[in-house]
């Protein structure tokens, strides 16, 4: 029998918190407080009458909620969340310290692949966009990336579904214009999945729809979300706020809001369906208080990230943040250093969705070089997620002796064993000798990256579609560019 | 130092309390309400700007020192015959149709406010007719657009075709701006002007109303 130390706890993986666990009930009470003095605007008939039934204060359209809703309501909302992907796998279960990495939606503008040039975006983006993340292995989900913005604007939100869908087969996260486009989103994933039915079962689509910063519930935003419900498709229902211009300066009083804003969401959801799939979270970006921009890649953007996550664990909820996006306009040593730390703290965090890798210039420009040099980001990330195993064969008590001063360990059994797990490597890091590299071109991490993406786009493509349902989908958008065009 | 550069300082510093004192004491004093203004308040917003444009000062600084001006003006107002009103020119503001985006056109409002423009801010989702609608009402020197959707930018052709239909194009100008907009947008759909962040947008507004 193996003899066990005694009083031996083993730490797996690293284990980041960021504030205590009293710290996370004060944000919580906080946020009770708001929700009950200070309220919510609420835009959307159905969602006020549902409140106002429920027992909160509702004057107009302004709601108060009693903290003893909230609280029923959080245990209402599902601790876990399984989403399949487009075959109907169920490969992300969103549970608590899972985490799982994808782009952001709706860049305007593209670093074109071949001239290198910045230019509008356009559908093709999406579909390229989707393919480069469906071969590497770091993206679990995708969002559009680009905007479809050479499609009809009535309908460039169904257009970019139907490049996702057709490029990836990956889970997927939509944007949607309003209530009819999320609905007609939702028919084409039906078909896409085989039915309703098996939307239901294994959903493949989440819908990112939001709530606008300070406190209001838009009558679009609340739609969309309850639409989704009707299928049982999941939805992430987050601000996106800009701290100091639409939320308080402080990091702390930015989370408190975003948290109220987030719960209220939660609220709305559970009296419009018990157990209904609500995703929690947010952009917790501040304002840059020199240029006005929106501060992607800050530490302050981390450190939010980090205490939200603690707060969506507490809550038992899945939920949704951001790493990978950055301000600077090009993928350069800035961009890495932003990108770099969002994703290693979200991934010791275990936040769940883990959305705008890939964004530069603030959320406003995308490269696909840049999405594939986060994979190597994030694959480094993972590692280092994963932890120090500590054992007897790790520790190598047996080599050591074994070896004796003065030998080495390089034509050792143990190395031959564990370096490949031991020693992280990396296709797209540079760590040749200087001479070797200038023999091999002299290229950055970048060219490399700009090269794999020139390959993968020459030579991947994802798993097909078939062709019947190519045309619904179709189908689905021309009836709906029809539908609007009419109103 | 005089109370013109020490009035000036208060607004540069956002000292709206002491701006709205000393201003106070300024009319006890019996000097011109509109020195006091021209000398003292404008004078510290116009360094406030150049401030701001070279990265000296901070959003938030701009902010309180424009309360501080604007605490002054309120006390000059009553003394100023309406048509004296020194004023940059006046401008109708929104964010076009289908769009809610807010904070970017918000921040040119106040901009342009603490650099003297009269501004009328329609809000968000504001569709064509509206614009021309405010355009009737007002008679503005130049009308803003905003907007940060790619789907809801072609909501600014409409708006100038919509002025065109209406006789009104010849006497506003048009000026816009917002993420995915750009110069050669602007050119495009026969805008008078484009500016890609609020202190832009204030020296545009300038050289255009001019
Ligand atoms: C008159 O003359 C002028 C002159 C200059 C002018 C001007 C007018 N107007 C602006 N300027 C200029 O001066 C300002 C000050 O210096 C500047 O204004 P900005 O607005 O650029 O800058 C502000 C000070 C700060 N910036 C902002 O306020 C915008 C920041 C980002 C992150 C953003 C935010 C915050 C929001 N968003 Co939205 N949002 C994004 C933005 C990404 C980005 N980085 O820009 C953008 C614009 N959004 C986008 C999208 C897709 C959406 N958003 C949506 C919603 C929201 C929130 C409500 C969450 C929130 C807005 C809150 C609010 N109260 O305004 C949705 C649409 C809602 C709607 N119908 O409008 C939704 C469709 C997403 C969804 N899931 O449904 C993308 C647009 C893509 C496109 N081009 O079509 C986007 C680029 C982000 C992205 N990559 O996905 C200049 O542009």
């Amino acid at each position: 029998m193996r003899k066990i130390r005694s009083n031996s706890i083993e730490q797996t993986t690293p284990l980041l918190r960021w504030v205590s666990e009293g710290q996370i009930e004060e944000i919580h009470f906080a946020t009770l407080e708001v929700l009950e003095r200070t309220g919510v605007k609420v835009d959307h008939p159905e969602a006020l009458q549902l409140l106002k039934d429920a027992g909160c204060i509702v004057n107009e359209n302004r709601v108060r909620i009693p903290s003893w809703l909230v609280e029923e309501c959080l245990r209402l909302a599902p601790r876990k969340i399984v989403v399949a992907n487009r075959k109907g796998q169920r490969v992300m279960p969103l549970e608590k310290n899972r985490t799982y990495f994808g782009t952001g939606s709706d860049l305007p503008y593209t670093i074109d692949l071949e001239t290198g040039k910045r230019r509008r975006s356009g559908k093709r983006d999406v579909e390229l966009a989707c393919r480069v993340m469906d071969y590497l292995p770091n993206y679990d989900f995708v969002m559009s990336y680009a905007i479809a913005a050479d499609t009809s604007p009535k309908v460039s939100d169904l257009h970019q579904l139907e490049a996702m869908v057709t490029n990836t087969t990956k889970p997927m996260i939509v944007t949607a214009h309003d209530e009819i486009n999320m609905r007609a989103q939702l028919e084409m994933a039906a078909l896409v999945a085989g039915g309703k039915e098996e939307l239901r079962k294994n959903p493949f689509m989440i819908l990112y729809s939001e709530p606008i910063s300070p406190l209001v519930h838009t009558n679009d935003g609340v739609g969309k979300m309850f639409a989704c419900f009707e299928y049982g498709v999941p939805v992430v229902y987050t601000p996106g706020v800009l701290s100091g211009a639409t939320t308080p300066v402080t990091k702390a009083g930015t989370i408190v809001l975003m948290n109220a804003e987030a719960l209220a969401g939660v609220v709305m959801a559970q009296l419009k369906q018990k157990g209904a799939p609500i995703i929690i979270g947010g952009g917790a970006t501040p304002m840059d208080m020199k240029t006005t921009a929106t501060l992607y890649g800050s530490p302050e953007t981390m450190m939010n990230y980090a205490i939200m996550t603690q707060l969506s664990q507490f809550y038992g909820i899945p939920n949704f943040t951001e790493a990978g996006c950055v301000n600077s306009p090009i993928p350069d040593a800035q961009a890495g250093m932003e990108a770099g730390n969002g994703i290693l703290m979200a991934q010791l965090m275990g936040a769940n969705l883990v959305h705008d890798v890939g964004y530069l210039e603030g959320g406003k420009t995308g490269s696909l070089t840049f999405l594939t040099m986060c994979n190597d980001y994030m694959d480094n990330a993972r590692y280092m997620g994963r932890g120090t195993r500590i054992d007897e064969e790790t520790m190598a008590v047996d080599v050591i002796d074994e070896v004796g001063p003065g030998g080495n360990y390089v034509s050792h059994e143990h190395t031959f064993k564990h370096f490949r797990e031991e020693i992280w490597s990396s296709k797209q890091f540079n760590s040749s000798f200087w001479e070797i590299w200038e023999e091999q071109g002299s290229k950055s991490m970048e060219d490399k990256a700009e090269e794999l993406t020139k390959h993968i786009v020459a030579t991947h493509t994802s798993e097909l579609l078939d062709g019947a349902i190519r045309e619904g989908l179709n189908e689905i958008i021309a009836e709906t560019e029809k539908v609007k065009s009419n109103k | 130092m005089s109370d013109f550069t020490s009035l000036a300082e208060l607004v540069i510093n956002g000292n709206y309390n002491g701006a709205k004192d000393l201003t106070q004491k300024m009319i006890d004093n019996g000097n011109d309400p509109l020195e006091i203004i021209n000398q003292g308040l404008m004078a510290g917003m116009n360094v406030v700007g150049v401030r701001f444009k070279a990265g000296d000062m901070y959003v938030p600084e701009v902010m309180m020192s424009a309360k501080a001006m604007s605490t002054g003006i309120e006390l000059l107002k009553p003394l100023i015959a309406d048509k004296d009103m020194p004023t940059a020119g006046k401008v109708v503001i929104g964010t076009v149709k289908g769009d809610l985006h807010d904070i970017g056109k918000k921040l040119v409002v106040m901009m342009m406010e603490s650099a003297g423009f009269e501004i009328i801010d329609l809000g968000v989702d504001i569709d064509p007719a509206a614009f021309v609608k405010a355009v009737k009402e007002h008679s503005p020197q130049a009308i803003g657009l905003s907007a940060l959707l790619t789907t809801t930018m072609l909501s600014m052709k409409d708006t100038i075709e919509a002025l065109k239909e209406e006789g009104l194009r010849d006497s506003v100008k048009v000026v816009i701006g917002g993420a995915p907009i750009s110069q050669s947008f602007a050119d495009e759909i026969g805008a008078d002007g484009y500016a890609a962040d609020a202190a832009s947008a204030t020296e545009l507004c300038r050289r255009i109303i001019a």
